[in-house]
């Protein structure tokens, strides 16, 4: 899924209630006709709206597949990914006299450094080159760890791969760039001297990954761009100043938040394995309703490739970096039980207070334990991107990548001693 | 059992809004313009030029996008005072995208929705005929409204009195009338719809008042309109009538609210956190607290309901329409306080389940997460929600509550059993 090749042919499985949905455009995949009926009859609407060249056709939405009609829906509705869709998506196919000379900042480590290495490859594909500078040593053992296992993917691609000291760009990189993208630093001390150089060395463009982590705690999702954010946080500060840099193309800031995909650095969904595949129950803070994002890399890569597409439409804007659905804690573990081939029904979901579990709930859970939610409403409304992924797809693919890694027999007897308190605690 | 599987291919075109002929200009002020919903008083100013120290929330460099952005503050939008090119108003008063008067019949228009929405249509020159049974006065005056405003109102709307569930009633009392476009604001089953259908074979439009509460409860959200129906919702009839227009070949429009709010709101949604805070009572709120909902103020959604007259892109199509942003159960009880000017409420989260409250509810909205995507109705309206959550619970409270209105005696049985249970003081 991570290439985002093939579309999907759809079945419906068992007796299933859904909406069929008519495609005119992906990147308004749902303003489109969509219509809901209850019969087993699936009813061929037509969009009456929007025809581009090719026309409406049906998708039908899945719910659970395992007992009928479940009563919730796992699923959200299905979207093709074509590669051409997806090109489009990040705004037009590139002409050579667009092309951009793109360097890349990436982190060594951490869980940005998978939006990287999919950016550079998307971008290289766009048509553009791509030079991707790793700020750390060629030697490091960091290199030991995906994605810096799987250069060789992106050399064959077309890109440059190097590796150097932010501090010192200049001196790393030969020629000039047109956009900058700095995947790396989270302060001003650390991509000061990146926008500096890039300025001085003619650089158009400026993007910079900073965090959703920066918005304040609202009792009104979503995140949105705009949204008053935490004054001290170093990506603030980042932000301000590159903002007012004098990029001549401007410069925009992306935020993301939980990152899922192939060949990701840090874990995401793999706290979620480790209990499923090992049949244990899988303990959740709180009443699990609480929302978060994890999105596949490859959508954040497309909203990025827009903005490197689409530069007066990016230029001085924020956006977050995030897909457009939200998932709670308990639908996680119900998505990644239908990821590894069980049924959600059979996963047992425990939910606790960490201050009667006496546990420290940011070492006994992944996420932070809030509503940690965000839209991606300037992507789609400024760069008309549309998150391409399904979660279960990608989730399915990591399980798989999981098994073949062999985590899922490997001993995790301390990891779990957590749980074990836990679960005691609520007996 | 399983429907046929459908091949799911995809023709991906840029997004509507850059679509050649579209009203390009509503469009991108539409897409430019950030979401303002902030809900903290001071935050609802949001002007350009505001970069002050601390207060950086994401906002950019003045230039490339600033003419298509209108940052009014929200006491502007309101009043409604700046008219605005996009959205074919002036002076406050919003057209029909064909621009021309139409004879419009409203099933319904004396209670809430249509009170608001009767009006605006009846001020863009239509003319109106609501029909009702004629249990409530077919016109009074509204908290609010001018004396001229109410007389003009009074003077132009029409009336027919008959009972919709008797069909042939309906359809003597419709046919040959020349409506041309049908409002049903209080159709509940697809056999509210057929009398009117039978008797008004050449409609220009039926436009449908559906609810969001047909969608599947969902581990992924917010709920798109693509979104699978839920055949068990006690809202079923509205899927059936959506079908049924469907089948019927009609030009057909449906709205999806959540839940609504405004002066002479029947339905205990702000009134009920109203009648806690004035009797100085704490709020008990179901479970955790943090279930995610959305309110949408009955204004925006008159306007709502206007944009899609006549509007080409609407035909055969469903929209999401509520509040841009979404709400917990505990925000709600706190932005009710901002807004009636109360102090902070104490919230008392409560196990539903170790109750038995026979018919009665101890708290006025779902127990779960429910809330709606509505940038498929920004993007093909050119409408927006005007109000913020809590300018638009303060409108309702100035309006209506603080007024000494109210549509139920307040009711605070459950609520001592709660509080009993919870070893709080009763009151």
């Amino acid at each position: 899924m991570a290439n985002g090749s093939a579309c999907r042919s759809l079945s419906a499985v068992g007796s299933f209630i859904g909406q069929t949905e008519s495609y005119t455009c992906q990147a308004n995949r749902r303003s489109s006709l969509a219509f809901a009926f209850h019969s087993k009859n699936l009813q061929a609407v037509s969009s009456g709206r929007y025809s581009e060249a090719n026309a409406a056709t049906l998708l039908p939405s899945l719910n659970s597949s395992f007992n009928g009609i479940s009563s919730i829906a796992l699923h959200a509705t299905q979207r093709p990914c074509t590669p051409a869709s997806q090109a489009r998506q990040r705004g037009g196919a590139v002409t050579a006299s667009a092309s951009r000379k793109v360097l890349l900042v990436n982190t060594h480590a951490g869980g940005h450094a998978v939006i990287g290495f999919w950016l550079a490859k998307q971008l290289q594909e766009d048509g553009h080159k791509v030079t991707f500078f790793i700020a750390g040593d060629e030697s490091s053992d960091k290199n030991k760890k995906e994605p810096f296992t799987k250069l060789e993917e992106l050399r064959s691609a077309g890109v440059k791969v190097v590796w150097g000291s932010p501090a010192k760009v200049g001196g790393a990189v030969e020629g000039s760039f047109d956009t900058v993208i700095d995947n790396n630093g989270k302060d001003l001390e650390s991509v000061q001297p990146v926008a500096e150089w890039a300025l001085s060395n003619g650089a158009s463009q400026f993007l910079f990954v900073s965090s959703a982590g920066i918005y304040k705690n609202t009792e009104e999702p979503p995140h949105v761009e705009g949204d008053p954010v935490k004054a001290d946080a170093g990506h603030v500060q980042v932000e301000k100043y590159l903002n007012e840099a004098g990029f001549s193309s401007g410069a925009a800031f992306f935020r993301p938040q939980y990152i899922t995909g192939k060949y990701n650095n840090k874990d995401c969904e793999e706290w979620f394995f480790d209990r499923i595949a090992r049949d244990r129950a899988v303990p959740i803070p709180g009443s699990g309703m609480q929302i978060t994002n994890i999105t596949p890399v490859t959508d954040l890569a497309a909203i990025l490739a827009a903005a490197v597409n689409q530069p007066e439409k990016a230029a001085g804007q924020v956006f977050n970096l995030v897909g457009d659905r939200g998932v709670t804690f308990d639908g996680l573990v119900r998505l990644a039980a239908k990821a590894a081939g069980k049924d959600p029904k059979e996963v047992k979901i425990v939910h606790y207070d960490p201050k009667k579990a006496d546990v420290d709930v940011k070492k006994a859970f992944p996420f932070r334990n809030v509503h940690f939610y965000a839209e991606p409403r300037a992507a789609k409304k400024l760069l008309g991107v549309t998150p391409q992924a399904q979660l279960l797809d990608v989730l399915t693919a990591r399980y798989q990548d999981y098994v073949a890694s062999g985590r899922n027999k490997k001993d995790l007897k301390d990891k779990l001693a957590l749980d074990d308190k836990i679960l005691k605690s609520v007996k | 059992m399983a429907a046929s599987s459908l091949q799911a291919r995809f023709a991906c075109s840029r997004a509507a809004f850059a679509a050649p002929g579209s009203a390009r200009q509503s469009s991108s002020r539409t897409f430019c313009a950030p979401i303002a919903a902030y809900s903290a008083p001071a935050l609802q100013c949001r002007l350009q030029k505001t970069v002050a120290a601390g207060s950086y929330a994401g906002l950019r460099k003045a230039g490339v996008l600033d003419a298509q952005e209108k940052h009014a503050s929200l006491a502007q939008q309101v009043s409604n005072a700046a008219p605005r090119a996009s959205s074919r108003r002036s002076a406050g008063v919003t057209m029909s995208a064909s621009g021309e008067p139409k004879k419009i019949l409203m099933m319904g228009g004396t209670r809430f929705i249509g009170l608001y929405l009767a009006r605006l249509l009846v001020k863009a020159g239509h003319e109106v005929t609501l029909f009702t049974r004629g249990k409530t006065a077919v016109t009074s005056q509204l908290p609010g409204e001018s004396d001229a405003d109410y007389k003009e109102y009074e003077s132009k709307v029409k009336h027919i009195k008959g009972d919709r569930s008797d069909p042939e009633l309906v359809k003597s009392l419709l046919e040959g009338k020349g409506f041309e476009v049908v409002y049903d604001i209080n159709g509940r089953e697809a056999s509210d719809a057929e009398p009117i259908l039978d008797a008004i074979p050449e409609l220009d439009q039926y436009i449908f008042c559906s609810s969001a509460g047909v969608y599947l409860k969902s581990d992924l959200m917010p709920h798109f309109e693509s979104d699978a129906g839920d055949p068990k919702s006690r809202h079923k009839g509205k899927l059936d009538t959506e079908s049924l227009l469907e089948k019927r070949g009609v030009k057909w429009t449906s709205v999806r609210p959540v839940y609504i709010y405004g002066p002479l709101n029947y339905n205990p949604v702000e009134e009920w956190f109203f009648q806690r805070l004035k009797a100085g009572r704490p709020i008990p709120v179901p479970g955790s607290g943090m279930q995610i909902t959305q309110l949408g103020h009955v204004k925006d959604l008159a306007e709502a309901f206007v944009a899609v007259l006549g509007n080409p892109k609407a035909i055969g199509q469903v929209y999401n329409i509520s509040g841009a942003k979404y709400v917990t159960f505990d925000g709600i009880a706190r932005a009710c306080a901002k807004a009636g000017g109360f102090p902070e409420p104490e919230i008392v989260h409560f196990n539903a389940k170790d109750f038995d409250f026979g018919k009665k509810k101890p708290f006025p909205l779902r127990d779960q997460h429910f809330f709606t995507s509505i940038e498929k109705a920004e993007a093909d309206l050119g409408w927006t929600p005007k109000f913020d959550l809590v300018g638009g619970l303060k409108d309702s409270y100035d309006l209506d509550f603080g007024r000494g209105t109210q549509r139920k005696e307040a009711d605070f049985s459950t609520d001592d059993m709660i509080l009993e249970k919870v070893g709080k003081k009763k009151h």
